[in-house]
């Protein structure tokens, strides 16, 4: 499998380096080699044969950064898509819309495979988060860190919050998902928080290709871990509700 | 009229407050309650000091408090730290006479990033120190260039900046200015080619987000560096540590004066150099400086130490949410030289607040435990199970590394096994946790 980190350096302002390490140890465990490059400012990314390209969040200035870097590379990204996942979390997730406006008014042309925009505000509303999707059935749990509303979402990955801001606003619908294109504005390593979300996107990659997915081998401590963390913060997470 | 009442008003409920043993914000919040407008009002000391940045503020605070005081200044600060408007206030108000002409020679305050603003809507300091802009709480402060956005609005263009040229970030401030004065630490043998750590926040220019050059990196991004496409680069310092042996713990400020460090920490000298910097803009002498701060011990009780069963053990106490003082305790472990067991505890990640977020584990650089000194590490508390995954991405082997759900229990295993120095890692919430259950050092 070819997994491609963009932007790594500066998109990655809440570990999300780790979604891309689970990933890898996830898919090594199942048989599969797995080659992950990074494309980094000023280099063209190699984005033939991808099976997932990743980016995560960064600062505004940062995101803007990486959004007049990836322009040019629009079509080789829709190309790629065609048969690899595409997947941006955090801020990330805006430049997959058509336009993200920022808090002074510049607005920003997106990449364009949804029709939804993005305006930032002065005001940030980092939160934690609980999110149910239709995909698989264990809840995300996660943090986000926003300031922004997106609105025109069309098909959201997230079809409520239990908590946590959604595109236009408290309890979702969240996040895009359409084709093989992916984003959430949960921030950080959410793969690594949620076991099932990961082996959904594994399973996913292995779909693309025309393949079933082995099952997950027993015995995994990492894996064991994973899941105990994912319980605990479900649980606390959850409290908080009641 | 209205300032003499609210003067007199913060006087008394601070008098009260103190004997009741109740919190340093009430009096001024009821005395801006009666004069909004106080602070504006009152006629200040001749140095009206402000240190702000993500981590260090305190111990900074603290040396410029102990070194202008030695010079015999009568210097008023924040010593409790409550540095949101409200304490300001109270400090000022209860310092002041009833005619409104505050008291001492020197106003110092600890400024939180985030309130800033608020401070000094009323009035601005002469100088404003800061000492870095790291990754610190994002779950509160969104990012370093959100802090940075959020500071901007409260420098005065009359103030004195006080500034780390080291920091890339924090140099952003310089732009238009003219009053900045530069501290910064010139190359010395810890100084590295290659960057160092998990992530990098100087890789792109803050500027303008070209790719970044640094001749050489001090930790983290804090280095010597210029933007090719831009031309932001580190300045020259005017005050500037010329040496550093930091084994030997010996620092060499402006190329004459040596100093004797107390803790061997690369933060520590930063933390100096600010503490330096700006107690000679306030006229004080090299060598009285250099006798101050060469003796100098922080008191502030981030480091414990304490008896566990056999072990002699060490608490160096961290913030959860900020992986640059995590590595801090971390250097520090990988340079002591003798067996050890390290204990990491994530339990509660704040005191003030919940959150379940533990992205930041992934942030700090636990491979610096990768030494063979290190024997065993001890993983424990309610986030245990994040910290073990965390750990298995790192270089430390695995049968190095126990796990234990609960701080009772570790603690308990740890009292009947073994003698080896203990450190323990933690945060200000998790911290009593532990000093509940050992017998602390005198
Ligand atoms: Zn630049």
């Amino acid at each position: 499998m070819k997994l491609v980190h963009l932007y790594p350096q500066a998109m990655s302002l809440y570990g999300e380096y780790a979604n891309l390490a689970l990933l890898t140890r996830l898919l090594e465990s199942l048989g599969e080699p797995v080659e992950l490059t990074a494309a980094a400012p000023g280099e063209t990314p190699d984005l033939s044969g991808a099976d997932l390209i990743y980016m995560g969040a960064g600062t505004e200035r940062t995101q803007k950064a990486a959004l007049t870097w990836l322009t040019p590379h629009r079509q080789a990204l829709g190309e790629a898509a065609e048969r690899g996942l595409v997947l941006f979390t955090g801020n990330a997730m805006e430049l997959l819309g058509a336009s993200v406006t920022d808090k002074e008014g510049t607005l920003y042309e997106g990449l364009g495979f949804g029709s939804f925009a993005t305006v930032e505000t002065d005001k940030r509303m980092p939160h934690d988060v609980i999110a149910r999707t239709s995909l698989f059935e264990a809840p995300v749990v996660g943090f986000m860190n926003k300031c922004s509303v997106t609105s025109g979402v069309d098909n959201p990955l997230f079809t409520a919050l239990d908590m946590g801001t959604g595109n236009e606003g408290d309890k979702g619908p969240e996040g895009f998902y359409q084709g093989n294109v992916m984003g959430t504005h949960i921030t950080g390593p959410v793969l690594v928080k949620n076991p099932a979300f990961l082996t959904w996107v594994a399973g996913k990659l292995y779909k693309n290709r025309g393949e079933s997915m082995p099952p997950v081998p027993a015995g995994q401590p990492w894996m064991d871990m994973a899941r105990r963390a994912y319980q605990v913060t479900l649980e606390e997470l959850s409290a908080l509700l009641r | 009229m209205k300032l003499a009442l609210a003067v007199l008003l913060c006087k008394a409920i601070r008098f009260v407050g103190k004997l009741v043993g109740k919190g340093s914000s009430l009096p001024g919040q009821i005395a801006l309650k009666i004069c909004p407008d106080a602070l504006g009002r009152v006629k200040l000391p001749p140095y009206v000091v402000a240190v702000t940045g993500s981590n260090g503020k305190t111990s900074t605070v603290e040396m410029i408090a102990a070194v202008l005081r030695a010079a015999g200044k009568d210097v008023v600060y924040n010593a409790e730290g409550s540095n949101q408007i409200e304490g300001v206030a109270t400090l000022v108000l209860t310092h002041c006479t009833l005619g409104g002409k505050m008291k001492g020679d020197v106003l110092l305050l600890e400024s939180d990033e985030r309130y800033a603003r608020y401070s000094f809507r009323w009035f601005h300091p002469t100088h404003f120190v800061i000492t870095n802009l790291y990754r610190d709480q994002l779950t509160r402060n969104g990012h370093p260039e959100w802090v940075y956005d959020a500071i901007l609005p409260a420098l005065h263009k009359d103030t004195t900046l006080v500034l780390n040229a080291d920091d890339p970030l924090v140099s952003c401030f310089a732009q238009g200015r003219d009053k900045v004065r530069w501290f910064g630490l010139e190359a010395w043998d810890g100084a590295t080619a290659e960057h160092h750590g998990v992530y990098h926040d100087g890789y792109l220019c803050p500027v303008c987000k070209e790719e970044m050059e640094y001749t050489l990196y001090h930790y983290n991004h804090i280095g010597h560096y210029r933007c090719p496409g831009c031309g932001h680069h580190r300045h020259t310092p005017d005050f500037a540590a010329t040496g550093l042996d930091l084994k030997a713990g010996r620092l060499t400020l402006e190329g004459d004066t040596q100093l004797q460090l107390s803790f061997h920490s690369i933060y520590n000298v930063y933390n100096i150099l600010a503490a330096w910097s700006l107690c000679r803009l306030c006229g004080v002498d090299k060598a009285t400086i250099a006798q101050v701060l060469g003796s100098y011990i922080l008191k502030n009780g981030r480091m414990v130490t304490f008896t566990l069963g056999k072990h002699h053990g060490t608490l160096l106490t961290s913030k959860h949410e900020n992986s640059v003082a995590y590595d801090t305790n971390l250097r520090y472990i990988r340079d002591w030289d003798k067996p050890c067991t390290v204990v990491v505890m994530v339990d509660a990640i704040s005191r003030k607040y919940f959150t379940g977020e533990t992205s930041w584990l992934w942030d700090i650089d636990f491979d610096l435990l990768n030494a063979p000194h290190v024997e065993r590490v001890v993983l424990c508390g309610k986030y245990v199970n994040d910290l073990a995954l965390r750990f298995d991405f790192s270089a430390i082997a695995r049968e190095k590394i126990c796990c234990y759900p609960s701080i009772p229990e570790a603690i308990q295993a740890m009292e009947g096994d073994g003698e080896e120095e203990l450190f323990v890692v933690t945060c200000f919430s998790d911290r009593d946790k532990l000093l509940d259950k050992v017998k602390r050092d005198n």
